[in-house]
């Protein structure tokens, strides 16, 4: 009965309802559109950001994230590797060495970083810099003299395909080496910093270079099928790797520039969805006000014939909850249409940059589209419920708590 | 200035019983009181040997729903709601089952001359239909004592008349006990017992 009453008294003041409902819809629609905003750029960044060397989760020796040195290194990588494929949420886990080095020309030398990888095992999905060969090839050999750089670096030590490279490390004796490569590729990510700096060198040459063993490496990192399961799959590694000397990070700690960013965002846009709630609740419970005050005999009446209070209250608040059902059922039809076109085409920003836009030296996407995870989206419908329950709370106690004599007087 | 001063009245069940006096006299308080909408500031109320003065809010609205039925001036009834549904408004309160509430409402909206328009809503009754309704609903839930406060005055005298035939069969085919509040002489003139009130006292 009280589920007929409220929603039938809803629609003794149409206009009302509806203005209020098209709020509810409104609100519906930005938050979803702001989520769904957020949870595709922020994804992208995280993705991307994984594809520059240290995956979602990395394996690294202890206390490498805070001093890198090429003296810190990981034994038996090849069992971790494997052990680790083993997780279901694992698509893929690498072996590389990573390290400071200087390379020169004939002209010039600069300090930089490298990337030691295995080619057979790499790809363009988990390398960005292999992704972004414009000219030339990745090297084959693991233990070949092949050498990818950025096209900053290339014009700055004046090279270009097949001219000769010499780096140099210090090794694990503290011996300065160096060696001779020639470049197969060159790069560009659009970020100048790491055009100008990140070095693909093959994994093997390194080793024998540096002093290392056939098996071991300074990371490995992981990538998992989706970035929102990094946690659980670090914690199952942690379970399965008992080694002191190693430890498993994820993305946020060896990204936390990124890290930084994304959270920042994030609040930002929480903060304005909450603002967008009051709002929508600011609008509920004017009107729930109005219907309540306009019935203050009627209620009068229905508690002299014995509606309890409590039941009273209950019938406000249903009337509160359907106003919000209905206003989400309208958010839903409305944005539906923008979020299929926005997830499948979405806005291309790019025509406004020469270059890309990165943030902590990673690049994002410029066309901004739409994915809405579903727990945002449950997390979306379950705020906007509380949200009018909330709002339609004080006009229902306080017609619950009017005496029935209190209410019979208005007319 | 008290509302009510030393009033002691006794109403048996079965009474046709009517409050006269003039505006201010304390009819309607009386009525309140009576019908558990009011607490006194001393003084006991008892209905069927339960003393109303010591109840809560809630047990107040149970005694309500349960022995109380209530005939208003106007706006009686729950304007989205049918005839059928206004009277079995407080059945559904009762939490009696859906089948009986069906069977008895039917039937007293036999009763009350509204065969037929059970799917009307208030504004598309006339006044003397609406307080039928009122009325059906009231007497459905079977009460120890109905109160009406005014229960003619917004009507012309034919309907008047009507309703006054009406109540006064329920009263005496059903026994059902009536209490009114009221200015009105039609209704005086068929009370069976009279009690005049001034000033909040009642009147010799």
């Amino acid at each position: 009965m009280v589920n007929k009453m409220a929603w039938r008294n809803l629609w003794r003041r149409k206009r009302r309802t509806l203005i209020t409902s098209f709020t509810v819809a409104f609100g519906t629609f930005l938050s979803i559109s702001l989520t769904a905003m957020g949870d595709y750029a922020y994804t992208n960044i995280i993705n991307r950001s994984t594809t520059m060397g240290f995956g979602h989760i990395t394996i690294e020796p202890m206390g490498y994230n805070d001093t890198p040195g090429l003296d810190k290194k990981i034994t038996d990588v090849e069992s971790i590797r494997n052990f680790v494929l083993q997780i279901p949420e694992v698509k893929s886990a690498l072996v590389r060495i990573v390290g400071q080095a200087m390379f020169a020309s004939a002209i010039k030398n600069i300090g930089g970083t490298f990337i030691a990888i295995d080619p057979a095992k790499e790809n363009s999905e988990r390398n960005i810099f292999i992704s972004s060969i414009i000219e030339g090839f990745l090297f084959e050999e693991t233990d070949g003299r092949g050498v990818v750089i950025g096209t900053k670096m290339a014009k700055k030590l004046n090279l270009r395909i097949g001219k000769k490279l010499i780096y140099t490390v210090t090794d694990i004796n503290g011996e300065i080496v160096s060696e001779i490569t020639r470049v197969t590729g060159i790069f560009k990510t659009g970020v100048d910093e790491v055009d100008g700096s990140m070095v693909l060198l093959p994994i093997d040459r390194i080793r024998a270079t540096l002093g290392y063993k056939k098996d071991e490496a300074t990371i490995v990192p992981i990538y998992t099928n989706d970035q929102r399961k990094t946690g659980k799959v670090r914690n199952v590694i942690n379970r399965m790797i008992e080694n002191p000397e190693v430890e498993v990070l994820t993305w946020n700690e060896t990204q936390p520039e990124t890290a930084g960013f994304i959270t920042i965002d994030r609040g930002m846009n929480y903060l304005i969805q909450i603002l967008l709630g009051l709002l929508i609740a600011a609008g509920i419970l004017n009107t729930m006000l109005m219907n309540v005050l306009e019935r203050t005999r009627e209620f009068g009446i229905m508690m002299a014939v014995g509606m309890a209070p409590a039941r009273l209250v209950r019938l406000i608040l249903t009337e509160s909850i359907w106003i919000g059902l209905v206003g989400l059922i309208f958010g839903v039809m409305i944005t539906i249409p923008c979020y299929v076109y926005m997830s499948n085409i979405g806005i291309d920003f790019s025509g406004f940059y020469e270059e890309g836009s990165d943030v902590g030296g990673v690049l994002f996407d410029l066309v901004i589209k739409f994915r809405l995870y579903w727990e945002s989206a449950v997390a979306i419908l379950c705020g906007v419920f509380v949200l009018t329950i909330a709002a339609g709370l004080y006009p229902a106690v306080r017609s619950g708590r009017m005496p029935p004599v209190e209410s019979l007087k208005n007319l | 200035m008290k509302a009510l001063n030393e009033v002691s009245i006794r109403i048996h069940s079965g009474d046709f019983a009517t409050l006269c006096g003039p505006s201010g006299s304390g009819k309607t308080t009386t009525l309140n009181l009576i019908g558990a909408l009011d607490i006194p500031t001393s003084g006991k109320i008892f209905l069927e040997d339960k003393d109303l003065s010591t109840l809560s809010r809630t047990e107040l609205s149970t005694i309500r729903r349960n022995r109380i039925g209530f005939v208003f001036q106007a706006y009686n009834l729950v304007p989205v709601l049918t005839a059928y549904e206004n009277a079995e408004f407080v059945l559904a309160l009762q939490n009696v089952q859906k089948k009986e509430r069906q069977d008895r409402v039917m039937a007293i909206l036999k009763e009350v001359g509204l065969e037929g328009m059970e799917n009307r809503r208030p504004d598309e009754l006339s006044g003397g239909q609406q307080q039928r309704v009122a009325i059906a609903r009231a007497v459905v839930s079977e009460p120890a004592i109905i109160l009406a406060d005014e229960p003619t005055a917004n009507v012309d005298s034919d309907t008047a008349d009507s309703l006054l035939d009406l109540m006064e069969k329920l009263n005496r085919e059903k026994e059902v006990t009536f209490l009114f509040s009221t200015h009105d002489q039609r209704v005086i003139n068929r009370a069976k017992r009279i009690i005049r009130m001034r000033d909040g006292k009642l009147a010799s």
